[in-house]
């Protein structure tokens, strides 16, 4: 049976190596061309680890090299958000749909296959190519976004959208969600061409919702400044919220009433000391930062992870149900 | 007596009906295929033949009522003792043969590669490196029932096996069935319109429509048990018996008559197989042309 189905998706087989092993070395190639270009650029300091440089390293973010490379960066992090889509539509979607679609899959009924492990095995061969073929991409594309250091897309913390999507467990939930809501959707209708739309709106659909309430899955710290006007040194954790506090340690609600009051119509022309003075006057004694801590990041990829798990179970039973139904 | 009659019925049906939805595709069937037996499914489109053929096989679940194969009752999924060749005939396209009849082995439990290559080679044989998607129909069917009979079934279920055949390749693809049956003995029930050519190979008969057994038995029986009578137009209509049929020109009124005996004034001769069970079909269409313009007179 397993060779069976390894037959039957050859073809798609082969395109995936294909395609992970150019997108591979595409990705290593882009890694060192850039390293290259930085250091000719005489920003080879700011390759390092974005803890070590403290998240800051002088660099001028509007420079022509820096530009080109955040440009190209960005659009490897799009390819990677693409993948676990691209893995459900493309592999999940037609898995059932189209054996359906050309009455194949009373071929295997016929003979003295069961419908579960058919179904089972066609999802397993399938699936763990298709899982190690994104696992390889997150690891390269990841080592090169990891490669610009401070100066790359990390110098935000990784809890940027674009980071923390590719970053962790995410990528792999992301993918079973697609595949399993893939392979439910064919099972289900029967239909190719519907099962792929399906895939790809749902998934959309589900990943901004889930993404929409992102902040609520983690356990938020408050951080009080005793100097409210103290720049806070990136920590790489996930602000939320900020603001002030009053003499009694209350959160400060009339805050733009104050700052019109104390900065005026014309910022450039306040003084920075009188400003403060003035803030000081109207109550403020501390500033608030309403954050997830940097080491709660393995938690959150984790709660958002088992969302996606509990939904990709639930569609794992729906195709069972869908295979075994007898019409 | 009794247990004897058990063990020769090698397929059991009993009150088996099946629903889609609110539609009913089978109600109350109650038949049995002896051993070794060949038996023509027939019917018109719609009458349930395919329903019934994936009921026996396993395919799907009866609504009511019990299936046994070789005195183990069918349910839900396909009986060891049972190959199913369905409509659609369908196979990997993209396999070639040698690599479909590798599929077959890895998915039976009980598989005769020697068997299945057999049947491969049997009449022009079929080349075993083309991919199954560029096989001409004739050699489809072949690798299918290749497929089927490599599971060495003791029960053959064949829906419409000589639809899109062109006449030779029929007549060929029923050698490959009467081969098994001689050699093997296996049980075969198999569906088709073409009636000319299921005299020749079916001793049972099992007529379906509308969802039941209208006739359901021997070839040879069936035959006797009918009489075609032919009489002037207006005679008075049999006693005893059933009529199955009745047919009017200007001078003379044709009836077919189960059972019974023929009134004065009727000539008499049995049916053949084809001229009875168009009887049948045409009384099963004036039967529901009757029920629909009663519908329509209703409704209007």
């Amino acid at each position: 049976m397993i060779w069976i189905v390894w037959r039957q998706q050859r073809t798609l087989f082969i395109t995936l190596a294909v395609g992970l092993v150019l997108g591979v070395a595409g990705v290593l190639a882009l890694r060192a061309m850039m390293t290259a270009d930085f250091t000719g650029a005489g920003l080879g300091g700011c390759l390092r680890d974005v803890a070590q440089s403290g998240g800051v390293c002088g660099a001028d973010p509007n420079g022509a090299v820096q530009v080109t490379w955040t440009a190209r960066m960005r659009n490897g992090q799009l390819l990677m958000l693409a993948l676990p889509a691209l893995v459900g539509v493309f592999i999940g979607a037609p898995l059932y749909a189209r054996e359906f679609e050309q009455g194949t899959h009373a071929l295997a009924f016929t003979q003295s296959v069961s419908r579960t492990r058919w179904m089972a095995t066609k999802f397993l061969v399938t699936a763990v190519p298709a899982f190690a073929a994104v696992l390889v991409m997150q690891l390269a594309v990841g080592s090169w976004i990891e490669a610009a250091g401070s100066i790359g897309p990390l110098q935000n913390g990784r809890f940027v959208q674009a980071v923390f999507d590719n970053d962790g467990v995410s990528p792999a939930a992301y993918t079973l969600f697609a595949f399993t809501l893939g392979t439910f959707a064919g099972a289900l209708f029967r239909r190719t061409l519907l099962g792929m739309t399906l895939t790809l709106g749902v998934f959309v659909v589900v990943r901004s919702l889930v993404f929409s309430f992102r902040e609520s899955l983690g356990a938020t710290k408050r951080v009080v400044s005793d100097d409210p006007f103290a720049k806070s040194a990136p920590d790489g954790a996930w602000e939320l919220n900020g603001g002030y506090l009053n003499a009694k340690g209350e959160v400060i609600t009339n805050r733009l009433e104050i700052s019109g009051k104390c900065i005026g119509n014309d910022p450039t022309q306040a003084d920075p000391q009188a400003i403060e003075k003035c803030f000081r006057e109207n109550g403020v004694v501390k500033s608030f930062r309403d954050v997830i801590p940097a080491d709660a990041l393995g938690s959150l990829h984790l709660a958002e992870a088992s969302i996606f798990l509990a939904l990709s179970v639930l569609f794992v039973a729906g195709t069972v149900w869908a295979v075994r139904r007898q019409t | 007596m009794d247990a004897t009659r058990l063990n020769a019925d090698l397929v059991r049906v009993q009150g088996v009906a099946k629903r889609f939805g609110r539609t009913t595709a089978l109600s109350d069937c109650t038949f049995t295929l002896p051993r070794g037996s060949v038996t023509a499914l027939v019917g018109p489109n719609g009458a349930g033949k395919s329903t019934l053929l994936s009921l026996i096989a396993g395919l799907a679940k009866p609504t009511r009522g019990e299936i046994t194969v070789n005195g183990t009752p069918v349910r839900g999924r396909m009986h060891p003792d049972v190959s199913l060749l369905t409509q659609r005939r369908p196979l990997y396209d993209h396999f070639t043969v040698r690599e479909m009849m590798r599929a077959g082995g890895a998915i039976n439990e009980r598989w005769s590669a020697e068997r299945a290559d057999e049947v491969l080679g049997l009449l022009g044989g079929v080349d075993r490196d083309a991919k199954v998607g560029t096989l001409s129909t004739g050699a489809r069917t072949q690798v299918s029932i290749a497929l089927a009979l490599g599971r060495l079934p003791e029960v053959l279920l064949l829906d419409e096996p000589l639809s899109d055949l062109d006449p030779l390749a029929r007549d060929e693809t029923l050698r490959i069935v009467m081969t098994e049956v001689a050699e093997r003995g296996t049980t075969v029930l198999l569906s088709s319109h073409l009636l000319t050519d299921l005299g020749d190979v079916c001793d049972n008969l099992l007529l379906l429509d509308e969802g039941r057994v209208q006739v359901a038995g021997e070839i040879e029986d069936i035959l006797t048990d009918h009489q075609v009578l032919v009489g002037p137009a207006g005679a008075a209509p049999p006693a005893d018996g059933t009529v199955v049929d009745t047919s009017h020109t200007v001078r003379q009124t044709t009836v077919l008559l189960r059972g019974g005996t023929a009134p004065e004034g009727w000539q008499t001769e049995h049916p053949d197989l084809e001229s009875l069970v168009m009887s049948y079909l045409r009384a099963s269409r004036t039967r529901r042309a009757a029920t629909k313009n009663g519908r329509r007179a209703v409704s209007g």
